[in-house]
């Protein structure tokens, strides 16, 4: 059974390799993560190394409101271990190649570099494991939702005008 | 007789195993290690023992239960293991009826 299951999960990563790489989703995600560093590196006092980068902006919110946000202003928003280009662990690699497949903009937080969003986020969702991903504000799950939503053609349902949008601004 | 401190003993498998096995008297519970694929991951300090297992659970308790809530039934009976060293768990979990139809 299990044996069976583990071929299900690298038939379906073998043909995600196949088809896509990771540069839609990198780009994203850097656009989102400059989005929350540009004022600090635009400090010509500031040298990289001393760059916070585990901390998010000091714009006054807490970080639960960080989340919210995130997940209000952001249609696919995953919290991971490490990042889309470099996961750092096989569930979160996981779930980007997944998602990666529909080649939806992906935003990205790396829980790793945060304790306090990290416990943040956990207690938003009541869900006590990363990755945890959000589409269009819906709490969706883990990898193993995300894999199964997969299979069974429902998150190319969840998806449908998120691509749709995508495909309409490049297609211009 | 089987006292808290017995259990405790016990290990995390066979714990996870009772948990589940008692809660959603599953008709199948297969629990399996697959923590040596995970040694050295980012947050498995050094221990690598007993912190990512496989679950499949088939059980009736699932019956008109999205995924996302049969997850969280699994991790609210296996909230004590996440607090004590468990890191990750796969689960797939059936309803009689959709193992039936496979």
């Amino acid at each position: 059974m299990a044996r069976s299951l583990s071929n299900m999960v690298l038939k379906g990563l073998s043909s995600l390799r196949s088809t896509h790489s990771s540069r839609a989703i990198s780009g994203s995600f850097y656009n989102s993560a400059m989005r929350y560093s540009t004022t600090v590196t635009s400090d010509s006092d500031t040298h990289d190394d001393f760059k916070p980068t585990n901390k998010l902006p000091s714009s006054g919110l807490s970080v639960q409101d960080v989340v919210e946000q995130d997940i209000k202003e952001n249609p696919v928003m995953i919290y991971m271990k490490g990042v889309p280009d470099s996961p750092r662990c096989g569930f979160s690699a996981l779930a980007v190649k997944v998602l990666n497949e529909y080649k939806v903009p992906l935003s990205a937080r790396n829980i790793l570099e945060d304790l306090e969003l990290k416990n943040a986020v956990k207690s938003f969702s009541c869900w006590p494991t990363f990755p945890q991903i959000f589409i269009k504000g819906e709490f969706i799950g883990g990898s193993d939702i995300i894999l199964n939503l997969h299979q069974t053609g429902e998150l190319k349902e969840k998806l449908k005008d998120i691509v749709t949008e995508a495909n309409t601004e490049n297609s211009g | 007789m089987a006292s808290r401190g017995g259990a405790a003993l016990l290990p995390r498998a066979s714990r996870i195993k009772q948990k589940l096995q008692s809660a959603l008297e599953a008709s199948v519970l297969e629990v399996e290690d697959v923590s040596y694929q995970h040694a050295g991951h980012a947050a498995v300090k050094g221990n690598a023992n007993e912190t990512h297992f496989n679950l499949r659970i088939v059980s009736s308790k699932f019956n008109g239960q999205s995924l996302v809530k049969r997850h969280r039934m699994v991790y609210d009976l296996l909230g004590e293991e996440l607090q004590s060293g468990l890191h990750a768990v796969s689960i797939v979990a059936k309803t009689p009826r959709e193992v039936g139809s496979n």
